[in-house]
C-alpha cells in the first residue's frame, strides 16, 4: 500500500515537473527574438521631417518603456529599433536610395513615413518590390495606395508610368494620412458654407454670385492633386465657387510676386495656397507685403507646424489653415489624447508639435498593434493584420472614432476628419495661435468649432 | 494691367541683382580668363553675411551691404591665393573642378553655420511703397535699383579713372605685354578676384533683402550669370548690364504671361535666340 502511494507521489511529481518544464520551455524567449526594425522615412532637412523624427522617437520610447511589442512566435516582448531613413529634401532623386538601403541592407520590418507625394511615389516602389509593409503618413496624393489594380490605378491612363501592375506588392501599402481629396473637400465646403454667406451679407453681394477662388500651387503631384480634386468637388457638388485663376510654380521657387500679381489681377475673394511650410508662408507674406493682395489665404495641413507660425509672424493674422491636428488651438484640446501628446512633446523638445509628427506617432502604435495581432514579424502576416486594424482613434480624428484601413477603390486609406482653423494674433506668444472655425462638430466631438470665422482686418473682396 | 507694371519693376530689380553677379563674373573671366562655377555661392555667402551683420550685430541694413562686400572681398582674396592661384594656367579642367568643389564647400559651410531654413534679411522698408492707381512700387526695390546704379558708377570710375583699373584693362587685353610694361599681374589677379567677389557679395545682400534665401540658392544664379555674359558679350560690362536687365524682365514677364514653370526656360530661350542671331552676344566683339 505504502509502495503504491510512493509510486503515485513519484508519478505526480514527475508529471508536475514535466508540465513545469514544458511550460517553462514555452515561456522561454525564442533565440530568434530581436528588436523590431522600423524605418522612419523622413526628410530631415525640413521642419516637417524633424517633427516626424521627434514624434517617432517619442512613440518608440513610450512603447519600449512599457515593455515593448509582444511577438507571440518569439514568446517575448521586444523593443522597437528606429532606423533613420533620411530622404534629405525628399525630392524624387534623393528619396529612393535611402529607402533601398533601409530595405536591403538594414532589413527593416516595416516602413513608416514619407513626405512629399512625388518622393513617396518614387521610394515606395522599393517597398512594393520587396514586400515591406509601408504605413505612409505623409504624401497626400491618393495614388500612393491607389496606383495599383486594387485602386483602379487611381484613374491613371494605361500608358502612365505611375501605374503599378504588382497587385501583391501594392497590398503592402497603407495610407495613414488625409488625401488631397479629403482636405480639398473641407476647404471648398468651408468657402461655400461659411465664407460665401459672410461675404454676401457683409458686402451686399447677390446670393447668385459665386465665391471667387484663386488656387496657387506647386508644380508637382501634390499641387496638381489638390487642384484637380478641388475642381472636381466643386463641380460634383455644384458648389457656388468660381475658380477664377489657377497658377503653378516650380517647387524650388522662393519668389512668388509675379504669380501673386496675376492672382491679384483676377480679383479673387480668397486664395488657396498649396505648398509646404516655407513656400506657403512666403506666399502669404509676399502677397500682402509686396503685392498688396489683402485677401483670405488658406494653407494646407502640412503647414501645421511651429515653423509656419514663426515664419508668418503678423502676416498670419486672420488667415486660415486646413488641418486635422490642432496643437495651437488649445489647451484644452478637443481630444484628451492631444493634451497628453502636446504636453509630453513640449516637455521633451521644448517646442510645440507639428501635424506630420502626429500621423507618425499614431503610425508606430498602429504598427505595434499589427505585429501583436499577427504574432510574428512575417511581413505578409503583418500586412494582413494591418488590413484588419481596428483600434481607437489617437491624435487624428476619424469618422468612426476607430482607425481602420478601407479595402475598396479608396484602397488602404483611413477616413479622417479635417477642419479649418483661423489664426489670431497672440501678444504673449509674439505670434499667431489658432481657433477652429469649421465645422461645428465632428463625430463624438461636439462642439469642435471654437469661434466664428471673421474676415481679416483690411480684407478686400474680389470683383462684385 | 497693374500686374504687368509691377512685374516689369520686379524684373528690373531682379535684373539688377543679376547685373552685379554677372559683372563680377565677367571681370574675373575678362582679366584672369578664369571660369568660376562657384560664383553664385559667393552671392549666397554674401546674403548670409549681410543677414548676420544686420540681425546678430544690429547693423543698419544698407551698411550690411558694405560689410557683405568687404567680407566677400576677403573671401575672394583667400580663394584666389589658396585655390585658383595654384591651378591658374594649368589645364582648364583643373580650374573647373576646383570651382565645382568649392560649390559643395560653401554650401555645406553655410548649412553648418546658418542652418538650412529659409531666411530673409529684415527690412524696415518691406511692405512700404508707392501706390500708383493699383500698382504697388516697393521702396525696397527702388532702393535696390538705386544701390546697383551707384555700385556700377563706382565700378566705372574704378575701371576708367584709376591706375588699378587701367592695369586690369591692360591685363584683360594682353597679360604678357602688361607684365612687360611693369604691371604686377599677381596683384591685379588678387584685386580682380576680390572685386568680383565683392560684387557677388553686394548681389547676395540685395538678394537677401528682396527675397528669402537658403544655402542652395547659388546654383541657378551662376548659370544665369554665365548666360547673361554670353548674352551681353564676353568681357563686356555694358553687355552684362543690358543682359542682366533683359534676363530679369524676360523671366518675370514669362512668369506673368505663361506661369512660373516657364521662368527659366524663357530666359534661356532668349539667350539661344540672341546667340543664333549674334553669336558674339549683344556687345561682344569677334575674337574677344
Amino acid at each position: 500500500m505504502q509502495k503504491k502511494l510512493i509510486a503515485i507521489v513519484v508519478i505526480a511529481i514527475v508529471a508536475v515537473a514535466a508540465i513545469l518544464v514544458g511550460w517553462q520551455l514555452t515561456q522561454t524567449p525564442s533565440p530568434e527574438a530581436r528588436a523590431i526594425k522600423i524605418g522612419l522615412v523622413a526628410c530631415y532637412e525640413k521642419a516637417e521631417g524633424q517633427d516626424m523624427d521627434r514624434a517617432a522617437k517619442m512613440a518608440v520610447q513610450e512603447i519600449n518603456d512599457a515593455g515593448g511589442v509582444w511577438v507571440e512566435e518569439w514568446n517575448t516582448k521586444v523593443d522597437i529599433e528606429l532606423v533613420i531613413v533620411d530622404t534629405e529634401d525628399d525630392s524624387m532623386g534623393k528619396s529612393v536610395g535611402p529607402v533601398t538601403r533601409a530595405v536591403l541592407e538594414d532589413g527593416v520590418d516595416i516602413l513608416i513615413g514619407g513626405y512629399t507625394s512625388s518622393g513617396t511615389l518614387a521610394n515606395q516602389v522599393v517597398a512594393i518590390d520587396n514586400r515591406v509593409p509601408y504605413i505612409i503618413t505623409g504624401a497626400s496624393s491618393s495614388l500612393v495606395t491607389r496606383r495599383g489594380p486594387q485602386g483602379n490605378y487611381g484613374g491613371l491612363a494605361e500608358d502612365n508610368q505611375l501605374r503599378i501592375e504588382d497587385e501583391e506588392g501594392m497590398s503592402y501599402m497603407f495610407h495613414y494620412c488625409t488625401t488631397t481629396a479629403d482636405y480639398s473637400k473641407t476647404v471648398v465646403k468651408f468657402f461655400a458654407e461659411t465664407m460665401k454667406p459672410l461675404l454676401d451679407s457683409t458686402y451686399g453681394f447677390d446670393s447668385s454670385r459665386d465665391l471667387r477662388l484663386a488656387i496657387l500651387y506647386r508644380d508637382d503631384a501634390f499641387g496638381k492633386g489638390v487642384l484637380a480634386d478641388s475642381k472636381a468637388i466643386i463641380a460634383s457638388e455644384n458648389l457656388p465657387i468660381d475658380v477664377v485663376v489657377e497658377r503653378s510654380y516650380p517647387a524650388t521657387a522662393t519668389n512668388f510676386q509675379t504669380d501673386l500679381s496675376v492672382v491679384k489681377d483676377a480679383k479673387p475673394d480668397a486664395v488657396y495656397v498649396v505648398d509646404f511650410i516655407a513656400g506657403t508662408a512666403e506666399i502669404i507674406k509676399q502677397g500682402q507685403r509686396d503685392v498688396g493682395l489683402n485677401t483670405v489665404y488658406i494653407a494646407v495641413e502640412c503647414c501645421e507646424d511651429p515653423q509656419f507660425y514663426t515664419l508668418l509672424g503678423e502676416y498670419g493674422k486672420g488667415q486660415l489653415l486646413e488641418s486635422k491636428f490642432a496643437p495651437y488651438a488649445g489647451p484644452p484640446f478637443y481630444l484628451s489624447a492631444i493634451d497628453t501628446y502636446v504636453t509630453d512633446y513640449q516637455e521633451k523638445y521644448n517646442t510645440l508639435p507639428g501635424m506630420m509628427g502626429a500621423d507618425t506617432y499614431d503610425a508606430f502604435y498602429i504598427a505595434k498593434a499589427a505585429i501583436e495581432d499577427a504574432g510574428t514579424v512575417d511581413k505578409a502576416a503583418v500586412r494582413d493584420a494591418l488590413e484588419s486594424t481596428s483600434i481607437d482613434q489617437m491624435l487624428i480624428i476619424t469618422e468612426t472614432g476607430k482607425i481602420g484601413f478601407s479595402t475598396g477603390v479608396n484602397y488602404h486609406e483611413i477616413a479622417p476628419v479635417t477642419f479649418v482653423e483661423q489664426l489670431v494674433w497672440n501678444e504673449a506668444a509674439g505670434e499667431c495661435r489658432a481657433v477652429i472655425v469649421y465645422p461645428d462638430s465632428a463625430p463624438g466631438i461636439d462642439p469642435l468649432k471654437q469661434a466664428d470665422f471673421a474676415l481679416p482686418e483690411g480684407y478686400e473682396p474680389g470683383s462684385p | 494691367m497693374s500686374g504687368i507694371i509691377e512685374t516689369l519693376l520686379w524684373g528690373v530689380a531682379n535684373g539688377c541683382i543679376y547685373i552685379l553677379l554677372a559683372t563680377g563674373l565677367n571681370i574675373i573671366f575678362g582679366v584672369m580668363k578664369l571660369v568660376n562655377f562657384a560664383h553664385g555661392q559667393l552671392l549666397m555667402i554674401g546674403a548670409y553675411v549681410a543677414f548676420t551683420a544686420s540681425t546678430a550685430f544690429g547693423l543698419n541694413l544698407y551698411l550690411s551691404i558694405l560689410v557683405a562686400m568687404a567680407a566677400m572681398a576677403l573671401v575672394g582674396v583667400g580663394l584666389e591665393r589658396l585655390t585658383f592661384r595654384r591651378v591658374l594656367g594649368t589645364d582648364k579642367l583643373n580650374e573647373i573642378f576646383v570651382s565645382l568643389g568649392l560649390i559643395y564647400v560653401f554650401e555645406n559651410a553655410a548649412v553648418l553655420l546658418w542652418g538650412n531654413k529659409l531666411k530673409q534679411i529684415p527690412n524696415p522698408l518691406q511692405g512700404g511703397g508707392l501706390f500708383l492707381d493699383e500698382v504697388l512700387i516697393g521702396y525696397d526695390r527702388l532702393l535696390a535699383i538705386f544701390i546697383v546704379v551707384i555700385i556700377l558708377a563706382a565700378l566705372f570710375i574704378l575701371l576708367k579713372k584709376t591706375k588699378i583699373g587701367l592695369a586690369m584693362r591692360a591685363t584683360s587685353q594682353r597679360s604678357e605685354t602688361s607684365m612687360l610694361m611693369g604691371v604686377n599681374i599677381e596683384k591685379v589677379y588678387i584685386f580682380t578676384f576680390a572685386l568680383g567677389a565683392a560684387l557677388a557679395g553686394a548681389a547676395g545682400a540685395l538678394y537677401g533683402i528682396l527675397s528669402p534665401f537658403y544655402p542652395g540658392i547659388g546654383a541657378l544664379p551662376t548659370i544665369k550669370a554665365f548666360a547673361i555674359i554670353m548674352l551681353g558679350g564676353l568681357g563686356s560690362i555694358p553687355g552684362a548690364v543690358i543682359g542682366g536687365l533683359l534676363y530679369g524682365i524676360a523671366e518675370n514677364t514669362a512668369v506673368y504671361f505663361l506661369g512660373g514653370i516657364w521662368q527659366d526656360a524663357i530666359a534661356f530661350a532668349l539667350l539661344i535666340i540672341v546667340l543664333v542671331i549674334k553669336p558674339t552676344g549683344l556687345f561682344g566683339e569677334k575674337g574677344e
